[in-house]
């Protein structure tokens, strides 16, 4: 079921920068219960960035669509704060 | 009887809970308030568009440099206070939740505030040109607008929790707004009443206070939030941010002394602090561009960045023109010209493509990301043709100074209508993006 979820998140795209959050390396961990209910642990790439209401809705939503999937609850958090070392390299080469 | 209204009242409260769990589970819209900062974003487009249309139609006042004059009152208060102070609040409504993360204080009193600040612009600006003897009535109900947008932001900034150097650029630059609005009331009380001797110190610390201490403190601290965030940067230390900030201030402080006193070696060293301040503003922001990720720049944001270079360059001029005790009129009255145009509205021009696409992409799209492929904010404009428009404005402000420096009305009369149109054709840009 992670990997599921995890895999879902390459289709929320930031919708300023263009990339997926997965690429960007916003996403720090994706868990799931026995009752598949799924917590995504995820950043963002500024504190008061103002997509952040968006990008947790899309990802609520994005995941709310992986089928067997049970509650979905986004838990933003800044520490560890973003590092540009945790995107990929194609989301490097597209910036 | 009892036990039949006991069900009633746990079904009720069973029904309660349900619906209120089904308001947070499909709660995915987003919190920012779209309304209020787009009206007034298009209001602001109106007085843009107007204030350009009335220069053109009186292009003849320009080559004259005759800019104390009920007609370019009514010009520079449609541009400044119907366009860019407009614009300045309608941003705030969307950015001071963002930059302090704090909840605008109240809504009503923003939809309010915005009634009180359009009718009072309007008819103040209008009164400026037709009528200035009683322009202190549009003056009255544009600083009952604008004291309301005072204690509105005074009480949504109040509750950030953790005060940063953007909060102290944004509260110096609303100090700065409220005493603009002052001077400004004390200005129009005079031409009413008259009693008033040195109606000349209050003008020149209104124009100061106005265009350097509201717009330029509140573009410096957004820049520290937006710059970044824009370019991605990543790792920059905003060193120099303090220097500025009290460079700045001081030198604001300096220069308004100097027009009460008189004393031209004051003002020299005023300009000279308000140059340090621009000067430490933009070493910190080369730093942030220097540590960017995003190596290829949206164009209009780039336009806001030339934005800062041009100002810097203006402040430069000042200071070396009261050095060398350069006092002639005209030269003053085009250096602010440049200052307010190539300075403040071409910051905004350029940033405008970067807020009004946010909020009409929040709007139509935020409860569609992630369900379905939804379009990005760049998606939303032309780029190609807003590269088109800043370069019309670049050479319609060029080509109008130079025209007025050396006294060619056709010069005037034909880069002021190409402003003009370009001005028309921004805004139909800007309005298109809510018909994507």
């Amino acid at each position: 079921m992670e990997s599921l979820v995890k895999q879902s998140l390459y289709d929320v795209v930031d919708p300023e920068l263009g990339i997926n959050i997965v690429d960007l390396g916003l996403v720090y961990d994706v868990r799931a219960d026995a009752s598949n209910n799924v917590v995504i642990i995820m950043t963002l790439t500024t504190p008061g960035c103002p997509m952040h209401d968006n990008i947790t809705n899309g990802v609520k939503h994005r995941v709310s669509q992986v089928e067997g999937v049970g509650e979905v609850e986004v838990n933003v958090v800044w520490d560890p704060a973003w590092n540009p070392g945790n995107m990929s390299d194609r989301a490097k080469e597209l910036l | 009887m009892k036990q039949r209204s006991l069900r009633t009242a746990v079904l009720k409260l069973q029904l309660q809970s349900l619906v209120i769990k089904l308001i947070i589970n499909t709660n995915f819209q987003s919190n920012t308030n779209i309304k209020l900062p787009l009206a007034f974003i298009l209001y602001a487009l109106l007085a843009f568009v107007a204030a350009q249309f009335l220069l053109l139609f009186h292009s003849n006042l320009l080559i004259d440099s005759q800019f104390r004059l009920p007609t370019i009152w009514m010009g520079a208060h449609f541009l400044l206070l119907g366009f860019a102070a407009m614009i300045a609040m309608g941003a705030m409504y969307q950015l001071v939740p963002v930059a302090f993360l704090t909840p605008i204080w109240s809504q009503k009193l923003g939809a309010i505030q915005f009634s009180f600040t359009l009718v009072g612009i309007t008819s103040l600006s209008l009164l400026l040109g037709i009528k200035p003897d009683i322009a202190v009535y549009g003056g009255i109900l544009t600083i009952i607008g604008m004291v309301l947008f005072i204690f509105q932001m005074a009480l949504t900034i109040g509750k950030q929790k953790k005060k940063n150097i953007i909060t102290y650029f944004v509260l110096a630059a609303i100090t700065c707004f409220f005493l603009t609005i002052l001077a400004g009331f004390l200005l129009a009380w005079n031409i009413a009443y008259g009693g008033i001797s040195s109606h000349n110190t209050i003008l020149t610390s209104h124009i100061t206070l106005g265009v350097a201490g509201w717009f330029t403190l509140l573009i410096f601290g957004f820049s520290y939030k937006l710059v970044p965030m824009f370019s991605l940067a990543h790792g920059f230390s905003m060193k120099w941010a303090k220097l500025a900030f009290f460079s700045y201030l001081v030198g604001l402080l300096v220069v308004i002394v100097s027009f009460g006193m008189q004393d031209t070696t004051l003002r020299t060293g005023g300009w000279l602090l308000l140059f340090c301040g621009f000067t430490f503003f933009v070493l910190d922001m080369k730093d942030i561009l220097s540590k960017r990720l995003k190596k290829r720049l949206d164009k209009p944001f780039m336009f806001s960045l030339l934005a800062i270079v041009n100002g810097l360059i203006i402040h430069f001029i000042a200071f070396m023109l009261s050095l060398f005790a350069v006092n002639h009129l005209t030269i003053w009255s085009w250096l602010i010209f440049l200052y307010v145009m190539s300075w403040i509205i071409f910051s905004i021009l350029g940033y405008l493509y970067k807020i009004v696409p946010f909020l009409w992409w929040t709007f139509k799209y935020a409860d569609k990301i992630g369900k379905e492929q939804v379009p990005n904010l760049k998606d939303m404009f032309n780029e190609k043709w807003s590269v088109l428009l800043f370069i019309l404005f670049i050479v319609g402000i060029t080509g109008l100074t130079a025209g007025a420096l050396v006294q060619i009305s056709m010069l005037v009369f034909f880069f002021q209508a190409l402003l003009a149109i370009t001005s028309l054709a921004y805004a139909s840009s800007i309005v298109r993006i809510l018909f994507h």
